[in-house]
């Protein structure tokens, strides 16, 4: 295993430019993290989750899917290059691997694999977390994972792609108790969250949590619908035209089962149409009928809801009202 | 894949975020800022949604001008010659003041400025107002008359410092999102006392300790009675009236008519909900007053805004981090347009037009001479003007008359009467329909230049893709027409000369320039290129030098419920909708959450009269009658209609009165006599 320097590592990005859309997180103008071009702006592979959902590059906020001109129908076509993202953290592979299997399970996405299809995932983990925050080694969940020793980056490759890849970059050998050492950091993190949302899960599925204390969950939404939009493993749109002289533009983009108009009826009817009802589907979704219906949690850790929260209520914070109020009954 | 730093077109709070835009230079997007002192990596639905109305198809895109009664596309120069011409001729025939300029919140400082620099230097008339007239033009006067200045006192950041929160006319979760948020965080997080007078059960009225539903338009009398138990139960801060205010005697000779059973008796509540109110406000180390539209929009707007501030000083709750009097601003850069001077009656930096002195400033600023000194007309007086025929002609920028003015029948007549309109806008709008020349503006996606916003934080806007077809920078098409008009002073290569300008010119914008407001902006008065900017205003004196105590006594509203119209219908917004929809309405996701004109009523309200939720019934009142459907809500209190104002094919201001506050000359929005039937 080659450890990298950032040099070395900004130079094996560029590299890979020839065959694949390299997709790095960058410091944006003001600072904010997000994933861009190598040369939109400084390297910014430290610092832990991106705010934004990183699974965007395969399902954006608006994407066309098919247009009409008065000869044909169009569709989407896959791009030339293959995409390479670097900056997905252990949890977020998890959230990757859950809705590869979404889109592909009964009906396939094509518009999804039309991006997805042959792209490389880059993990970030290691010393390199937000404020010192160690991240957890993703393994053989990624193509490619970067594992900070706190200064450089071991390079790990677990598909061939990967290990193709990786053959390019420049840099000396890690010296195995190195990489053991960081393993064994990672398998000895803390795992309150996963016990606290497991926890939360049961009383879901065992209808311990009653109506009242969802009310008191959503008297606090303000319905800014950022939890659904910054979520990885939401994967809810809604469909739109735009007609023009010369043509259709069919459209999709991301929706929000927080809103009224998700599920109304043409009738105006609608059988979420209360808020607290709402603010449970959030939560229940992803611990209760998930579980049902996938065999497992949904919601994989990563943290961005209850960051872009405003008044505090994301799963995490929800999940520990809930257990604290119903947890020993 | 580009991502672009700039501020959202919507509210007044000022979140700064990304507009994404793909490889063809379309937008995508939106990502928030994480590192925004206001945005804090968080955005409300409008602001992520706040990409999508740009490309509609329905955009202007070509300059339109009537011919034999129809619109037909025209070049540019073909346009911009006829709006000269007509302007000019129509001068020469009626005199200076028989033009108009309305200006708009929604364009940018620069812009503003320019349209005020346009009217005054070039066509020589003050008859040059915003849409600042119909929501805060009695903040602007009241506090002024009180504190010296005429803007929120304090930071957004405040919201999460004060210990005790009086929201009142401001639906504040829903129309200023994060800085709803805020008060939310400080309720649950430090147990802070939120006090909510409004006759609505807004979603902040949930989490009050106090929720008082007052009748509508009692608001004096109420502030009053608060005042009166402070005052007869020595809560009062002695110290701070003794020395930084003046006028302390008239106001305690006027509160004293208005002990709790009195004013309880006006406001329709209980006298212990006033003491309640009062100790609780009294009580509190560090108190602020938030309020909007519902303490602006009426006859006696400017006394309300008086009894706010009076209450405040009152309580020693001005000048420190976490007090304050608060108006939220209710558009994107409203509170810039203000302080660009698009106001009948100042220059840029609230200087007056009546002042020589000032008046000499700027003919030399401007190369100029003769620059008017009287007041001009403002939003609502020059409509009156055109009705009655006074008005001839009228270039609109950016504002939808028809749709936000109040009694649309009567902004009908006016627009008939006129003899020329000019509308510059992104998308057609019913006032549109009534322009003799159109002209295609940029969207602020397509542009450069600044808002401020609420908390007078002056903060950059920048291009993210090129206007689209044909449509201009409002600023370049404003500089197009001065030139055209023979005037060589509007020539600059970019909307930051222009900014440079202003400071040249204007005290409180002083130090601002857009190196210094590249990431977080920059809040005024900020008086030189050293000048730190000023989160909190009056600490340790008022801009004026003492607080003048204002105290006004309880007028009613002008027009209350009776046996024939039993309703008292208010109007104002929707969370998922912003003012006359033009944006909104084109905006897939929000469109889609209120599709429909409706109204709220009482559930008490629709059980007597047979009315169910989703219903479509008729709102009549003495203007006339709209068909909306019926939302049956415990929001809205028994005998109280609310009807936002966004919608086409239902619209409120069809309905409102033109009654206004005889010194701000605001509209009376949030009261007015109505009837209901059903329509089914």
């Amino acid at each position: 295993m080659k450890i990298l320097t950032e040099k070395n590592l900004k130079t094996f990005l560029k590299s890979a430019e020839a065959d694949y859309n390299v997709r790095v997180p960058i410091n944006l103008h003001d600072g904010t993290r997000a994933l861009g071009k190598i040369d939109e702006g400084s390297l910014a592979i430290a610092g832990g989750v991106i705010p934004q959902k990183i699974t965007n590059v395969f399902f954006p906020q608006m994407e066309t899917i098919l247009t009409i001109d008065s000869e044909k129908v169009e569709l989407p076509k896959p791009s030339v290059k293959p995409l390479l993202v670097i900056g997905f953290t252990a949890q977020d592979a998890d959230c990757l691997e859950f809705i590869d299997r979404f889109y592909s399970e009964d009906y396939r996405d094509d518009i999804y694999f039309n991006k997805r299809d042959g792209a490389v995932i880059v993990c970030v983990s290691g010393r390199c977390g937000n404020d010192g925050e160690f991240l957890k080694i993703a393994g053989e969940k990624c193509d490619l994972e970067l594992i900070c020793d706190g200064q450089n980056y071991l390079l790990a490759a677990y598909t061939d792609a990967g290990k193709a890849l990786a053959e390019n970059a420049d840099g000396a050998n890690a010296d195995d108790s190195v990489i053991q050492q960081l393993q064994k950091e990672s398998d000895s993190l803390p795992a309150d969250d996963l016990e606290l949302i497991q926890a939360a899960s049961k009383l879901l599925l065992e209808e311990k949590v009653p109506e009242e204390f969802w009310a008191t969950i959503s008297d606090r939404c303000i319905a800014c619908t950022s939890c659904n939009l910054v979520c990885p493993t939401c994967t809810c749109f809604d469909i739109f035209d735009r007609k023009t002289d010369s043509k259709v533009q069919r459209w999709r983009m991301w929706d929000s089962c927080q809103l009224d108009g998700f599920m109304r009826e043409a009738s105006g009817h609608n059988p979420m149409g209360k808020e607290n009802i709402r603010t449970r589907r959030r939560i229940h979704h992803k611990l209760a009928a998930d579980v049902t219906r996938w065999g497992q949690l949904t919601c994989m850790l990563c943290g961005r809801c209850d960051d872009v929260c405003p008044t505090g209520i994301g799963i995490k914070a929800v999940c520990r009202e809930m257990v604290d109020k119903y947890g020993s009954a | 894949m580009k991502k672009v730093l700039t501020t959202c077109p919507y509210c007044g709070t000022g979140c700064m975020f990304y507009l994404v835009v793909d490889d063809d230079g379309t937008l995508v997007g939106v990502e928030p800022s994480n590192e925004h002192v206001v945005a804090k990596g968080q955005l409300c639905v409008k602001g992520w949604n706040a990409y999508h109305f740009v490309n509609h198809p329905d955009r202007l895109t070509q300059p339109m001008i009537r011919r034999n009664g129809k619109m037909e596309p025209a070049s540019w120069d073909e346009a911009l010659n006829l709006v000269v011409s007509k302007f000019k001729e129509t001068q020469a025939k009626h005199g200076n003041d028989s033009v108009a300029f309305f200006s708009s919140a929604k364009t940018t400082n620069e812009e503003n400025y320019l349209m005020m620099k346009l009217a005054r230097a070039v066509f020589k008339t003050n008859n040059v107002d915003h849409c600042a007239r119909l929501c805060h033009s009695s903040t602007v006067l009241g506090l002024a008359a009180t504190f010296g200045s005429g803007a929120m006192t304090n930071s957004i950041s405040c919201m999460e410092q004060a210990d005790c929160i009086l929201v009142t006319g401001s639906n504040t979760t829903e129309q200023h999102p994060l800085i709803g948020s805020r008060i939310i965080e400080n309720v649950t997080n430090n147990g802070a006392k939120l006090i909510v007078a409004d006759n609505r059960k807004i979603r902040l009225a949930r989490l009050a300790d106090i929720h008082v539903r007052w009748k509508n338009g009692t608001d004096v009398a109420f502030l009053n009675g608060i005042m009166n138990v402070i005052i007869s139960e020595g809560l009062e801060d002695k110290e701070f009236i003794k020395t930084r205010t003046e006028n302390y005697e008239e106001l305690k000779k006027i509160i004293a008519d208005y002990p709790p059973e009195r004013a309880a008796e006006i406001c329709g509540i209980t006298p212990k909900e006033i003491v309640d109110v009062a100790r609780m406000f009294a009580a509190a180390d560090k108190a602020m007053i938030v309020y909007s539209m519902g303490i602006t929009q009426h006859t006696h707007g400017v006394d309300n805004v008086k009894s706010c501030a009076n209450l405040a000083m009152l309580t020693g709750n001005i000048g420190l981090p976490g007090t304050g009097v608060n108006p939220l601003r209710g558009q994107n850069n409203v509170q810039g347009a203000c302080d660009m001077g698009a106001l009948n009656g100042v220059f840029s930096g609230y200087q007056k037009v009546v002042d020589p002195t000032t008046r000499e400033k700027f003919e030399k600023a401007w190369s100029v001479e003769n620059l008017p000194a009287e007041p001009g007309l403002t939003i609502t007086t020059a409509i009156d003007a055109a009705a009655e025929g006074k008005l001839k002609a009228l270039y609109i920028m950016g504002e939808n008359p028809m749709m936000s003015d109040p009694d649309q029948n009567h902004v009908r007549e006016a627009m008939e009467k006129l003899e020329f309109i000019v509308v510059q806008d992104i998308f057609p709008t019913p006032t549109s329909e009534y322009a003799d020349v159109i002209l295609p503006a940029a969207s602020y996606a397509e542009k450069n230049g600044t808002f401020t916003s609420t908390e007078r934080r002056v903060q950059p806007v920048r291009k993210a893709i090129e206007p689209v077809g044909q449509s201009r920078t409002d600023w370049e098409i404003l500089c197009d027409v001065a030139q055209r008009a023979g005037y060589d002073g509007m020539k600059y290569n970019s909307a930051s000369e222009i900014m440079d300008e202003v400071a040249t010119v204007t005290p409180i914008y002083g130090g601002v320039s857009y190196e210094r407001i590249d990431q977080v902006g920059l809040q005024w008065p900020c008086l030189d290129k050293d000048h730190p900017g000023t989160p909190v205003l009056h600490s340790g004196k008022f801009a004026r030098g003492l607080g003048m105590f204002s105290p006004a006594a309880y007028l009613p509203s002008k027009e209350l419920p009776d046996e024939q119209y039993p309703f008292v219908l208010s109007t104002g917004r929707c969370y998922f909708h912003f003012h006359t929809g033009t944006m909104t309405r084109r905006s897939q996701m929000l469109d889609r959450e209120e599709r429909f004109p409706y109204v709220e009523i009482s559930i008490e309200d629709a059980k007597e009269l047979g009315i169910y939720d989703r219903a479509w019934i008729y709102v009549a009142t003495r203007r006339g009658e709209v068909k909306v459907m019926a939302h049956v809500t415990d929001v809205a209190k028994k005998g109280v209609l609310f009807m936002p104002f966004h919608f086409e094919e239902g619209p409120a201001n069809l309905l409102t009165i033109n009654a206004l506050d005889p010194i701000a000359k605001i509209p009376e929005y949030k009261v007015c006599a109505a009837k209901i039937r059903s329509a089914e």
